[in-house]
């Protein structure tokens, strides 16, 4: 059963069985539970001076990790890792640290956004992020040979407007993409498939491909009248509806582990901030449910966008700010260091509650924290100093024993490059570099079993 | 042509405060030129797709559907305070699967009223065939703002064929459904394609046809979709001429339909998005309540419509104006400022002091979005007049800077305090652009309401302005400033680029140099006029003309 409350009422969706209308196998059935990565962004920093875990990775006791004790044999901490590329790139530190966080590339040159860093002579203003991020990366390749209900899911909290300091997503050099940040919105895109009796379902699949298959067609005829830039502009809306109507004809397979915990939606508020605690709750129980079922097995959660100006009431907070404001005081000022601390702490307490989550949903001897790797970003080190270096990652889950957890390793000011090509490996997408060669030369060294 | 060091390539057509130790000298514009050369100042707008505030208003136009569907589309790329900047706008899987969505929702609603749709022809008596025909004709035309060619006619007659053979649909209503969900995903209504002639009137410079013009007149200035007397207009070709062009200008700024252009520019320029999320601290202002919010900001955009739409439509009121429109809410939480009463919840216009309240810059709205949350800021308000009155752009701080507004101390005035900061010599540099602006609204606390003393202090809301073109001197109160600001060719060559970047969906380039000397020339000789200024973005050759399309890469990179 899925279940959703939704403005106030309850609504409860039965998992059908659904055999007779999958044209797809259900890897999570079949007992070889595909693997999957998931990217989880916080931002403005952390408070890098109790970030670490202790030697013996005991997390009890712990001043912000605390929650995450159960799943520290399932953790890896990266001490040490630089985003070393963003002080090659043009754009201040929160732009930096944000467009080349899953990109490892330069930001492009262009007129679009002011820069904030302002030397005399300097350019003022930066264009879009230069690369491919990571996951988009390996979604692209895992569609080659397995086709899901999304080719990857990205999902936010707050995140609102869009713009260099809000998208860590791209899909291709200057082409941002946005996330999904309305939950109410995302039950129905997500869910309402399996609300259909098959026959229903194949009359809307029947119905869209009818319709986007005109749609194409007017696409060609327009834009042969095009200029060749607009053309170019127009070209990745017509490859958004080719990938659409394939994306529509998968019927997903549902298989034993796809059931759900219980929705709360927060109706028209999921923008209010105090609803971020709500908003963000109901993403995690989505996006658990959609890799149960198979619906992506590339997905990411941005919480805000980078210089998030989110106001934690919910939290013990002594200065009445929002976060991008505390993150500024100096390291001298222990009101904010304390704001701070319980900020961090409340994000790895959300973090904890979405590794438990994986970890309960059971599919064959793993679990789904097992078969997948979370991966924990952040635009900054720290907030003060927007400093990109000793980044607080933090990996969860194994991706089915490729990762040697329960560990923390210090890298010494390797490059962040690395951890995304070690990613692509622990995928079975491998690749030698990632974005700019010089700071991505092959895997780190220590995370592989 | 430009005056030295004018960047007119940043989209804010800026005067940019390099390093923030000098200013650069602003353009002497010289007389109005009608003769320009229509081959001189032509630049192109890429393609740009609706806006969801366009898409909104497109749909309520064309099926009285007004439940702002395209408030579910992901927000529009924000560029410099605009969100309907044409080289931003980017498309994504997301937006394109939820135009899907949209188009699946407004077209479900829509043939709800079949008969609405087709008040002119019964399927039961004229037959399914000719009824669909003549819909996909008709709203065909409505819908892409211009008639259908005959390829789509077929195209979209097909769609409603196979609706109706297929077994499980079949219905009329089903054929007219489809047909509407796929015009309303196709490229011709999602975004405005500007061609232009097939003939160039000289060199490769061709002008818009008249059904291109109806359509870049009813979204630069109703941002939707042409109205009949427009698409009548196109129809008998009569957008050819500027007097054409200029009078169908005027009447649409006459119609109701321009107060979605004015509230929707001002939101921007104005920042009035910020007042949606706002919070305050309850300890230290008791009377603010996040109810009072909405009232600000409709306050504000009332003003704005009323002063350009309907009043003497003068940035010199916009600016000046000593009196705003309250209900009797707003106007309590004004106070003795307020000279008129108020009973009710209408807003209506009130007189207020002249030597406390002039124009938007001192609104509450407006006043308490540029504070912080327990103090005014003399920070926030000097940057807002400095980036978006006088069109400087002031870089953040360093990386390596710590920022912090200094914590409330009961012994001293917010002035004082931020003097303590200004003299800091790390920071000196660019915060003495700010800080004493901002100073100069010291008598409006965190929200925006009046105060003669503050900690037992008497507010000394002098300050001095510097590093501008036009009024470099000592102020004393923001009413003093205002007509200031009012009459600085700085500030009036700000607006219109203001204008000029949201009209035309772009930021201003080096071409166009003598398009920006032929609006500010109007606008000054209109005594600042809005509409007239919005009357003369329609007269502009980068307006009326573009360079013929061209179907592959300039390898010379002429065009572009």
């Amino acid at each position: 059963m899925l279940k959703g409350t939704l403005f106030g009422g309850t609504v409860a969706i039965g998992l059908p069985m659904l055999d007779a209308m999958l044209p797809v196998s259900g890897a999570a059935q079949t007992g070889t539970a595909p693997k999957r990565i998931v990217f989880w962004f916080t931002a403005n920093g952390t408070r890098q001076d109790i970030w670490s875990p202790p030697a013996n990775m005991d997390l009890n006791g712990h001043p912000l990790h605390a929650a995450m004790a159960p799943f520290s044999n399932k953790l890896i901490f990266l001490d040490g890792v630089d985003q070393s590329v963003t002080y090659d790139s043009i754009g201040d530190g929160h732009q930096t640290g944000m467009a080349c966080m899953l990109t490892n590339a330069e930001i492009l040159p262009g007129s679009l956004f002011c820069e904030g860093n302002c030397d005399a002579g300097n350019e003022q203003y930066v264009g879009w992020g230069g690369g491919q991020s990571v996951d988009q990366y390996i979604a692209d390749e895992i569609a080659k040979d397995a086709v899901t209900k999304f080719k990857s899911l990205e999902l936010g909290v707050q995140v609102k407007s869009s713009s260099i300091w809000s998208r860590m997503v791209y899909s291709a050099p200057d082409q941002p993409v946005p996330p999904r940040e309305d939950p109410n919105q995302n039950f129905q895109d997500f869910f309402s498939d399996i609300d259909s009796d098959p026959f229903a379902l194949r009359l809307i699949q029947r119905r869209r491909k009818s319709v986007l298959d005109a749609v194409m067609e007017e696409h060609a005829a327009f834009q042969s009248r095009l200029g060749y830039d607009d053309k170019q502009k127009l070209d990745k809306h017509l490859q958004s509806i080719r990938d659409l109507e394939t994306r529509l004809a998968v019927t997903t397979n549902f298989g034993e582990a796809c059931s759900s915990p219980e929705l709360s939606l927060p109706g028209g508020t999921f923008q209010q901030n105090d609803m971020y605690p709500v908003t963000g709750k109901a993403q995690m129980d989505m996006l658990v449910m959609a890799l149960a079922c198979d619906l992506t097995r590339v997905a990411s959660l941005q919480w805000s966008r980078s210089v998030s100006g989110v106001r934690f009431n919910w939290v013990p907070q002594t200065l009445d700010e929002g976060h991008h404001g505390l993150s500024h005081y100096d390291d001298s000022n222990a009101n904010a260091k304390a704001d701070l601390r319980e900020i961090n702490k409340w994000y790895s307490d959300q973090f904890a509650y979405l590794l438990g989550l994986m970890d309960g949903v059971q599919e064959g001897e793993n679990t789904l924290l097992d078969n997948t790797v979370v991966v924990w970003v952040n635009e900054l080190g720290k907030g003060n100093n927007h400093t990109r270096r000793d980044m607080p990652f933090i990996l969860a889950g194994g991706c089915q024993g490729y990762f040697k957890t329960g560990q923390h390793i210090d890298f010494g000011g390797e490059p962040h490059g690395k951890l995304l090509v070690s990613l692509t490996h622990a995928m079975n997408k491998p690749v030698s570099t990632f974005g700019v060669p010089q700071y991505s030369q092959g895997p780190l060294s220590g995370l592989a079993l | 042509m430009l005056a030295q060091g004018i960047k007119f390539c940043l989209p804010l057509a800026a005067t940019l405060l390099v390093g923030c130790t000098g200013s650069i000298g602003g353009d002497g514009a010289s007389a109005i030129d009608d003769s320009i050369a229509k081959s001189l100042c032509v630049v192109d707008t890429p393609i740009r797709r609706l806006t969801r505030f366009e898409y909104n208003r497109t749909v309520r136009d064309l099926l009285g559907d007004s439940s702002n569907p395209a408030d579910l589309l992901p927000p529009e790329e924000e560029v410099a305070g605009f969100n309907n900047q044409a080289a931003a706008l980017t498309s994504s899987d997301l937006l394109i699967e939820q135009y899907m969505k949209v188009a699946e929702d407004v077209s479900t609603r829509a043939v709800g009223n079949i008969e609405a749709l087709l008040p002119n022809c019964d399927p039961e008596l004229d037959g399914n065939e000719s009824c669909a025909s003549s819909f996909i004709q008709d709203f065909g035309k409505r819908a892409f703002r211009r008639p259908l060619l005959q390829s789509e006619t077929e195209r979209f007659k097909a769609v409603f064929d196979w609706a109706l053979a297929d077994a499980d649909l079949g219905r009329f209503e089903d054929g007219i459904q489809l047909v509407i969900e796929t015009m309303l995903q196709s490229p011709s209504f999602l975004y405005r394609p500007e061609l232009g002639d097939q003939t160039p009137i000289e060199g490769d410079i061709v002008p818009f046809t008249s059904w291109e013009m109806a359509t870049k007149l009813s979204y630069m200035l109703w941002n939707t979709m042409p109205d009949d007397a427009l698409f009548a207009a196109a129809a008998a070709d009569e957008l050819r001429t500027k007097e054409q062009i200029a009078a169908q200008a005027r009447r649409m700024l006459q119609d109701d339909k321009a107060r979605d252009l004015v509230r929707n520019f001002h939101t921007q320029w104005l920042q009035l998005t910020h007042l949606d999320s706002l919070t305050k601290d309850s300890g230290v202002y008791p009377n603010y309540d996040n109810s009072i919010r909405g009232l600000w900001k409709e306050e504000i955009q009332t003003f704005v419509e009323q002063v350009i739409l309907e009043g003497d439509g003068s940035l010199r009121t916009l600016l000046t104006a000593d009196y705003s429109f309250m209900n009797e809410e707003l106007a309590s939480f004004y106070g003795d400022d307020v000279l008129d009463s108020v009973s009710g919840p209408e807003l209506r216009q009130v007189q207020l002091q002249p030597e406390r309240r002039a124009g938007f810059l001192t609104s509450a709205g407006l006043m308490a979005s540029h504070a912080n949350v327990n103090q005014s800021s003399p920070v926030f308000r000097g940057k807002f007049v400095r980036e978006q009155l006088m069109c400087n752009t002031l870089p953040l701080p360093p990386n390596d800077l710590v920022i912090e507004p200094p914590e409330l101390d009961p012994t001293k005035t917010t002035k004082e305090q931020f003097e303590e900061i200004g003299a800091n010599p790390a920071c000196a540099g660019c915060h003495t652009l700010m800080n004493p602006i901002g100073f100069i609204f010291e008598h409006y606390d965190g929200i925006g309401q009046w105060r003669d003393q503050q900690n037992g202090k008497p507010i000394d809301a002098t300050g001095q302005v510097v590093q501008t073109d036009d009024i470099d001197g000592d102020y004393d109160g923001a009413p003093e400033l205002a007509r200031a600001l009012a009459d600085s060719t700085q500030v009036q060559e700000c607006v219109s680029s203001q204008w000029f970047r949201f009209a035309y969906n772009r930021s201003v380039t080096s071409e166009d140099s003598c398009s920006i000397e032929q609006l500010n020339d109007v606008f000054r000789a209109s005594d600042f006029n809005i509409k007239s200024l919005l009357v003369a973005l329609t007269q502009t050759n980068a307006f009326l003309y573009r360079r013929a399309v061209e179907l592959e890469p300039d390898a010379a990179g002429g065009a572009q």
